[in-house]
């Protein structure tokens, strides 16, 4: 979710779409600048921060990657609750998926957290002779959806950062008590003696 | 997604061959695959449902509806193996809950608010469940890494019900007792002078302590030595030590709690309230509910490289033809996978062999509101001690109200559930209406008019869904194929933890229960802070 305080905002934004439609190196790319040919399938890391500066504010990414659960249709509703932002990915080389990635719209919709800010990514830009899915056709549905659209290449790095900062342009800066905010557990020892409280 | 069009598409799982298969992702399931992938074990985890957390699961109103209504049916065999070099024996499931009773209000507003707003709840199946501050799980949350993809919020209120007084605070801080308007002046001296003797026996001193022969006599033996009058007597033993059985009828009492373990759990207790800044209690609570845990779990064992697969069920166990041990398992796609250990979810039994010992049961109740039991308070911890609701209730209730605010029910509504250990499904079912009737007001079905005149219940939170059901109790069980526990009576999961913990160190003897790594989190990142710490 985000939060605000002094003009920083930290949002978790979820990648969801297709296995190896390039989700892992799309957030590759943004956090680090790197591009791998041969990414394995998403193993051992499944949360990055990157903090991005927009007009007066900055906004602080906690990146949640699907941890290869969306392998078998089996990703956890934890992922995308509280979810500030989503972008949705397919390859533009594959019609499945993007008849996949309408059906994560469809289950982030179901959600309902209004607020959410969602990109549509047709991922592998760069592979143009093998295009499947026309950018046009994709504008039209992001369009009716309430989804903002780009074509992107983790290889090239075309419009990847752009992504990410048209995300954060978009968050909404007073975001609505939508969801609770909590306490995180942090490994400190409990305050006080072990003897009872009741008494100290 | 939709199921059905969803699992046709499931590519056949790769590989096929595992260390450990697990069915179920109930806590004590997700807890093993953590454990097992953390210390390098391939695992595959899956599960016949289409959600995550198996009798720990928190579904919306619709689901768990649903899935009361109609529990999991045993699959038969699909195909049978002429061809195998393996022997194969069916699985059964048998449902561990049974007996639901739903009741509803007939208001068609409430009803169509309620299925409008159906994907709004988030229902714990094995409620109440709450964590104390300091147990054990929030250890075990931390040193797994489980803890950063969760948030909690404080209970704000534990609240002791007895029939003279209604709702009364448990007084669980020097504060709360100075505080408190419903003890006199000689029972907050009592009660200070026996947390003082508690906190000396705790201390360094060794003249403080409590001496070997009391430390061993039950409890309620120690507290009656001091001189507590009964209604604080009944806070302590039920409402701190979370005792299940009548204390103090002889006949009946099935177990004593010994002084020793009344005294650690008063410093669990103790120690809990104000551990963390902003939950100012003794127990804390999960957003979204209790289904988060197994979840967070299951995302570690993930990101170590355990493969989930939902909506999956096992049909059969591949045994081998001459030694008849396990080898692996035939899913409902008609694929065999193979694996040393399999670890099944307690309703999986085995024909042929013996089926798990039932060790009681459990009866659970769940009932949604439009008010709070207690006014300006909306998360709360009840218990209603032995006897405190009719002279022949002989196990404590405990029940614990959630708000819109933890995030497990629209705005405006709060969820109440309420559990007891009972011998049978009658007894159990008696005990939780009658500490519903005590606190709310039930939709008395065909007549909704009756409600609205009645003076005496004017004053009572409107209940405008329930449910009652009654789940059996059975322990964990080692062998090549292992069972996992249920669900517990207790409103904490410290002997789950335990239970989860030993049935690992018996599976792999030679590993450890998440051992201490560098960092909890993979992040490659630069910024080392993994969590945000939110303000009070």
């Amino acid at each position: 979710m985000a939060t605000i305080g002094h003009n920083n905002l930290n949002a978790k934004l979820v990648l969801l779409g297709d296995m190896g439609a390039g989700k892992s190196s799309l957030v590759l790319r943004f956090v680090k600048g790197q591009f791998l040919e041969f990414q394995e399938s998403t193993i051992g890391a499944a949360f990055f921060s990157q903090t991005l500066a927009v007009n007066d504010a900055t906004v602080k990414f906690e990146i949640w990657d699907t941890a290869g659960q969306e392998r078998y249709h089996s990703l956890a509703p934890m992922y995308y609750r509280g979810a500030a932002a989503a972008i949705i990915v397919y390859d533009i080389t594959s019609s499945d998926s993007f008849s996949r990635a309408k059906k994560w719209v469809q289950e982030l919709q179901k959600q309902g957290n209004p607020n959410m800010v969602m990109a549509l990514t047709g991922n592998k830009a760069d592979l143009e002779d093998k295009r499947k899915v026309t950018a046009e056709e994709a504008r039209v549905y992001a369009e009716e959806n309430g989804l903002f659209f780009m074509e992107t290449s983790a290889k090239s790095a075309a419009n990847v950062n752009e992504v990410f900062y048209e995300i954060a342009k978009r968050l909404p800066r007073a975001q609505p008590a939508q969801s609770p905010a909590g306490m995180v557990l942090v490994d400190r020892p409990a305050e006080g003696s072990s003897a009872a409280s009741c008494c100290s | 997604m939709s199921e059905a069009e969803e699992s046709s598409s499931y590519p056949p799982i790769d590989p096929v061959s595992f260390d450990l298969i697990i069915v179920g992702t109930g806590l004590s399931e997700s807890i093993i695959a953590a454990a097992a992938s953390a210390v390098g074990k391939t695992i595959l985890h899956l599960d016949p449902n289409s959600f995550y957390g198996s009798h720990f699961a928190s579904l919306s109103l619709e689901e768990i509806t649903s899935y009361l209504n109609s529990p999991p049916k045993s699959i038969t065999a699909a195909a049978s193996s002429s061809d195998s070099d393996y022997a194969v024996i069916n699985l059964i499931q048998q449902p561990l809950l049974s007996d639901a009773e739903l009741i509803s209000c007939d208001s068609v507003d409430e009803s169509t608010f309620l299925l409008e707003n159906s994907r709004k709840f988030n229902l714990d199946l094995g409620g109440p469940r709450a964590l104390f501050s300091a147990d054990k799980t929030i250890d075990l949350l931390l040193k797994s890494g489980a803890a950063q993809y969760l948030e909690f919020k404080g209970i704000d209120t534990s609240l002791v019900y007895n029939a003279n007084e209604g709702l009364v605070n448990v007084p669980d801080s020097r504060g709360a007792i100075f505080r408190d308007k419903k003890l006199s002046l000689k029972e907050k001296n009592q009660l200070m002078k026996f947390f003082k003797l508690v906190q000396q026996h705790l201390g360094d001193n060794e003249d403080g302590k409590i001496s070997e022969e009391d430390m061993e006599s039950p409890f309620v033996s120690f507290l009656e030595k001091t001189g507590l009058p009964p209604k604080i007597k009944a806070i302590l033993l039920y409402a701190i030590a979370m005792v299940d059985f009548d204390q103090e009828n002889g006949e009946v009492s099935k177990d004593l709690l010994t002084t020793k373990d009344g005294i650690d759990r008063l410093a669990q207790y103790s120690s809990s309230v104000g551990r963390f800044p902003s939950a100012p209690g003794a127990l804390i609570y999960p957003i979204y509910g209790e289904g988060e845990l197994p979840q967070a779990f299951c995302r570690r064992a993930a990101v170590k490289g355990c493969i989930y697969v939902l909506r999956m069920p096992v049909i059969s166990l591949l045994m081998d033809k001459v030694t008849e041990s396990y080898k692996g398992v035939r899913l409902a796609s008609g694929q065999d996978l193979y694996s040393h250990q399999l670890i099944l979810d307690p309703s999986f039994t085995i024909p042929s062999t013996q089926s798990l010992s039932p060790k009681g049961m459990v009866a659970r109740g769940i009932c949604i509101t439009r008010s709070s039991i207690k006014p300006d308070v909306s998360n709360c911890s009840v218990v209603y001690p032995p006897r405190s609701l009719y002279p022949d209730q002989v196990t404590s209730v405990r029940a614990l109200q959630i708000g819109s605010n933890l995030a497990v029910c629209p705005a405006g509504t709060f969820v109440l559930y309420f559990s007891t250990l009972c011998n049978d499904a009658d007894e159990g079912k008696k005990l939780l209406k009658a500490s519903m009737k005590a606190l709310l007001s039930l939709p008395v079905s065909g007549n909704t008019e009756i409600i609205l005149q009645s003076d005496s219940e004017d004053k009572k939170a409107v209940v405008l869904w329930s449910v009652i059901y009654v789940q059996k109790l059975t322990m964990s069980k080692f062998e090549a194929i292992s069972s996992t526990p249920t669900p517990d009576g207790n409103l904490n999961y410290n002997d789950l933890v335990d239970a989860t913990e030993k049935l690992f160190n018996q599976m792999y003897p030679d590993e450890e229960f998440f051992p201490k790594t560098t960092s909890p989190e993979d992040s490659t990142d630069d910024d080392d802070d993994n969590g945000i710490i939110m303000e009070n």
